[in-house]
């Protein structure tokens, strides 16, 4: 090959690559209104909250970003909003050992981003991030109606039991020997924040009755 | 050297190395506040923002120094104009300078990060392009000057290299695909994907290709080569890596909404984008092999050749890893693709900025001999640390996909207790890559002045 011939290659070579790009980046910008919902006004300002205080400075979103703290892509389905409120306020509350320093949100501010992170939770990002494998089939073999129904209410997504599952709330492996009673569990479930003070965990009272003594049989099992 | 105006470029170089010691002081302090979340004043967001920024900054001094320098060498001729540059030169120091006092008031009061028309005025929010928008503006306008001054060189005697050719190709694309970060859109999506084209078509399309240009020029230099033979080469490996890398941006459009067939464009594209840093490799190689005679700067030659094989390994190999979608889909987000930022920025463009001060300082200071040693005990201080730095990172960045994304184990479980190891290792590496920073300031700030007094 003569130099010429190389330097053509590489420069027209070049452009029809970038030509195409163009081409796919038109059509892709076409398709991302659907792939998402609607951008409302809170939405937005939640994103200028994300940007003000440099989120990306140490969390992900769609798995872009710092790596030094979790990803935030599918929080508001993995984690109660209620939860994720009071915690973005006041970190060391809630989780006295966390990482995260107190930023100064106001509630205004800590509701857009809950906007602005339920937006994103909603986006089709062509299934990320995947579902866990050994933690999806732990909850096929559960056994019992209570722990059937610990699972159905996704509380594995904040509660470690056996080393599986989320850290925003206490440990539970051993919970039936701090809390041997029963109806310390249903009270509790009810009514988290009357029970433990400046809890951020959410009311279970949709539950009906039978139901939170069957969550509640379980729990006391774990000792 | 032949010409007094390159001497600007040692402006540049100064700079940039002092730059890259700030960036590893931060990075050694972020490698802590893995373990220690408090340990320094400003919190891990403010301190990675530095670290980053730092190293772009620092890679892009070193680029417009190299340029300066090797512009009036392949033109035959004084640069157009040394004032322009020198007020180029300084007003960009002054505009990092601002942005980094920025960063650090925004690092101690959030709230001072306020909107000012209709733009933050401290810190974007957005990753290595956090800059403001009015400091993106002097950015561009600085670039400018930077590429007017290099093209009415040019003009003077248009003698048409295929160096020059490249490098200014290459350094005019980076200005324009500085663009597309800046403009606000209300979806995340479109600002992800925007954001992409400004960081995917710097460091695997524009960067290489100044990375390609300055190896030949360097290859040419140190071993006298034939100018048509690595023109040749070098016309092929940059039209592979913008054929492999322009749409091999598709690797960033996996998971962030973007729709499905981009799975597809990614996944072949980039698993083809080592190809053309072998093939850098292999000309290093053939180039020097084929030298008869002696050559002098020797520290030189081995950075050159080191750069091509660390691009290789750490843009290449480490990228190709996890590209495909099927792996992606469980590495991507995790310390995977730290280790691969860390090996890729390494190899590619500090090695590479750094063989360009070793091969032209010495010119620039009119010594034919210097003492090499110290040279190579930077090199080796800072790769041997580096290599570790990066086997800790991938580790824990296997530990992570492992434990949280295949098992379902919590984020900050698999931190704070699994990987603390590897956090602790990589601080330590983190502290033997520093003391090859410094050996390699103080050798880019006094080399060659003995022998020429």
């Amino acid at each position: 090959m003569s130099n010429n011939a190389a330097k053509h290659l590489f420069v027209w070579g070049s452009v029809l690559c970038f030509v195409i790009l163009i081409v796919l980046t038109v059509d892709t910008m076409g398709k991302l209104d659907q792939r998402a919902p609607e951008i409302t006004a809170e939405v937005d300002a939640g994103k200028k909250v994300w940007h003000k205080y440099d989120c990306i400075g140490c969390h992900t979103i769609f798995g872009n970003g710092s790596y030094f703290a979790p990803d935030m892509t599918k929080v508001t389905i993995r984690k109660p909003k209620g939860y994720l409120k009071k915690f973005i306020m006041n970190p060391r509350l809630i989780k006295p050992d966390s990482a995260m320093p107190v930023l100064g949100l106001s509630e205004k501010e800590a509701d857009n981003l809950m906007a602005f992170l339920d937006w994103t939770s909603k986006v089709d990002t062509n299934g990320w991030p995947p579902a866990p494998i050994l933690a999806s089939a732990r909850m096929d073999k559960t056994t019992g109606a209570g722990q059937v129904l610990f699972y159905r209410h996704d509380c594995g997504a904040c509660h470690e039991i056996g080393g599986i599952g989320g850290v925003a709330g206490p440990d539970l492996t051993h919970v039936g020997s701090k809390h041997p009673d029963m109806e310390w569990h249903i009270r509790h479930l009810r009514s988290p924040e009357a029970v433990v003070p400046d809890s951020a965990m959410p009311s279970f009272d949709h539950l009906t009755d039978q139901e939170l003594r069957e969550i509640s049989e379980y729990l006391i099992t774990l000792k | 050297m032949q010409y007094q105006s390159q001497k600007i470029a040692l402006n540049f170089y100064t700079a940039a190395v002092l730059l890259f010691l700030v960036q590893v002081l931060v990075g050694i302090i972020a490698a802590l506040q893995f373990m220690w979340p408090d340990f320094f004043i400003l919190n891990f967001n403010t301190v990675r923002t530095l670290h980053i920024n730092a190293l772009v900054v620092w890679l892009l001094l070193g680029m417009m120094g190299a340029t300066y320098y090797v512009i009036p060498e392949e033109s035959e001729t004084e640069l157009w104009s040394v004032p322009l540059a020198q007020l180029q030169f300084w007003a960009t120091v002054l505009a990092v300078s601002l942005v980094v006092i920025g960063y650090i008031i925004m690092g101690i009061n959030p709230q001072a990060n306020t909107q000012v028309f209709g733009t933050l005025l401290l810190n974007e929010g957005r990753e290595y392009i956090e800059a403001p928008r009015w400091a993106d503006i002097l950015i561009v306008v600085s670039v400018l000057l930077f590429l007017l001054n290099c093209f009415m060189t040019v003009l003077k005697t248009k003698k048409f290299t295929a160096v020059q050719g490249v490098l200014l190709g290459g350094l005019t694309f980076l200005a324009l695909m500085y663009l597309p970060g800046m403009f606000y859109t209300k979806s995340m999506v479109k600002d992800q994907f925007w954001w992409w084209w400004v960081v995917h078509l710097w460091v695997e399309g524009s960067w290489e290709l100044i990375a390609a240009a300055l190896l030949a020029f360097m290859l040419h230099k140190l071993l006298g080569t034939d100018v048509k033979v690595l023109a040749k080469w070098m016309y092929i490996e940059v039209g592979l890596v913008l054929f492999t890398g322009i749409l091999g941006l598709g690797h960033h459009y996996y998971w962030i909404g973007t729709p499905g067939y981009w799975l597809w464009v990614g996944g072949i594209f980039s698993s083809l984008e080592p190809i053309p840093l072998l093939l850098m490799v292999w000309d290093a190689f053939r180039t020097t092999r084929d030298t008869r005679g002696v050559v002098s700067n020797r520290v030189g030659l081995y950075l050159t050749v080191s750069h091509a094989i660390f691009n290789f390994v750490g843009a290449g190999l480490w990228g190709v890893i996890h590209t495909l979608p099927q792996v992606n889909k469980w590495t991507h987000g995790t310390q995977v693709t730290t280790a691969h930022g860390h090996l890729a920025f390494y190899g590619a463009y500090v090695l590479l900025i750094v063989a360009m001060m070793y091969v032209t300082i010495p010119s620039i200071r009119g010594v034919k001999e210097f003492n090499q040693s110290r040279g190579y005990q930077a090199f080796w201080w800072m790769t041997i640390s580096m290599i570790f730095i990066v086997i800790t990172i991938t580790g824990a960045g296997m530990v992570q996909t492992y434990l949280e994304r295949l098992f379902g184990l919590d984020y900050v479980a698999v931190k704070a207790g699994y990987n603390l190891w590897f956090w602790i290792f990589r601080a330590i590496f983190g502290v033997g890559f520093l003391v090859g920073v410094l050996i390699l300031v103080v050798d880019v700030l006094t080399l060659g002045k003995k022998a020429s007094a």
